[in-house]
């Protein structure tokens, strides 16, 4: 099998969560002798090749963070490019965002389906999977270990070719978290994260606090 | 205050909003996106972590994020794309990320961004092309519900009289 990757993050590779997410997708993917093009839509040189490829072959991968519960500016921008084809061909998703939930992801799913059909495309699925916000600020082996579950998401669709399997599903987790966690976590966001945001910014250079408002 | 951005080329539209709007005491700004520039959102995070409320990006999007804290609607005028918005209109969206702060809580059931500011910014679209309407529906309500703020409806560039109705 052989699939087009494109990862629609406007972020720059080097710091990209979905780059990363999608270097162990393909290290299951490519398990059983599958082959793949990854093309980045931050770097805007290489749209032309991306265009190309989508157009070319049948088994394409969008991956993408959410972005205000949609596709990034930048990915749409891409996507307005692109030829309506043939349900020959088959759009499959990796969609991957900070909050945890997967509620939060839904209504940016929904919108991956209408894609498939206004670029008259077969849907493959969607791989939708929160919680991973922490992913740019780990590294070494912290990322490999974030990071890892996707592996085994890439040999699956590198074995049945879509995102339909029930392990995809599941992959998700919980809709909503158990009521005790949300309490634990409710607490956290009013005290221990908003200390580890505030050491985030002051490593970034941040001499503001958070809340800073400056308009 | 309503702010009022058009990222088409049409300026027939905001010629009509004004006309419509003219009389009313309402206080409202209009930016022509079509005459600035606007650049994508890049994702950097800086906006939250290096310099909060402020975009790492120096464009004429500034203009806009400088007039949200005193404004109680966002009216974004778009083309579409796909069924949604296109990336013109989808980038105003994108970019109001530092009208948000990094810090987070439970709000509605759901967990969201603690708002930097604290304006309720409502926000109406009014679209010019195909769309998916139900779909838009659903996201306006969205964003809104992020936003700590209300939905104002989605309107078809023809149905501008009804979107200037609730205009206030």
């Amino acid at each position: 099998m052989h699939a087009v990757i494109i990862n629609g993050s406007p972020r720059v590779q080097n710091h990209s969560n979905t780059n990363r997410i999608l270097r162990k997708f393909i290290d299951g993917f490519c398990e059983a002798g599958n082959t793949f093009e990854l093309y980045s839509l931050s770097d805007i040189t290489t749209w032309d090749f991306a265009r190309e490829a989508y157009e070319k072959n049948d088994n394409i991968i969008f991956a993408l963070p959410l972005y205000v519960e949609c596709v990034p500016g930048l990915m749409m921008e891409f996507l307005e490019t692109l030829p309506s084809k043939n349900k020959d061909t088959k759009l499959s998703f990796i969609l991957q965002s900070g909050f945890a939930e997967g509620l939060q992801l839904r209504c940016g799913e929904t919108y991956l389906k209408i894609l498939t059909e206004r670029l008259n495309c077969g849907y493959g699925g969607a791989i939708v999977k929160g919680d991973n916000f922490g992913i740019r600020f780990a590294e070494g082996e912290e990322v490999e270990k974030l990071t890892e579950p996707y592996k085994e998401i890439g040999k699956i669709f590198g074995k049945e070719g879509d995102f339909f399997n029930s392990k995809c599903v599941s992959f998700t987790g919980p809709e909503i978290l158990p009521w005790l966690l949300r309490v634990y976590i409710g607490i956290y966001f009013k005290t221990g994260a908003k200390k580890n945001f505030a050491h985030m910014a002051k490593s970034w250079g941040c001499d503001k606090p958070i809340e800073y408002k400056p308009w | 205050m309503t702010v009022i951005v058009n990222t088409t080329d049409n300026k027939d539209i905001t010629k009509i909003l004004e006309k419509n709007l003219f009389g009313r005491s309402l206080e409202y700004e209009i930016f022509e996106a079509s005459d600035m520039h606007i650049s994508h959102c890049r994702g950097c995070n800086f906006c939250w972590l290096k310099t909060p409320g402020v975009c790492a990006i120096k464009d004429d999007y500034e203009k806009i994020l400088k007039e949200l804290p005193r404004a109680s609607q966002l009216w974004v005028i778009s083309d579409t794309a796909l069924g949604f918005l296109n990336h013109k209109g989808k980038n105003i969206f994108d970019r109001i990320v530092p009208f948000l702060t990094m810090n987070l809580e439970f709000r509605d059931k759901m967990m969201r961004h603690v708002m930097r500011y604290d304006n309720r910014l409502d926000i109406g679209i009014i679209y010019q092309g195909g769309i998916d309407k139900d779909y838009m529906i659903r996201w306006n309500k969205k964003i809104t519900d992020n936003m700590k703020s209300k939905p104002l409806g989605v309107f078809d560039v023809g149905e501008i009289l009804e979107a200037t109705k609730c205009m206030q």
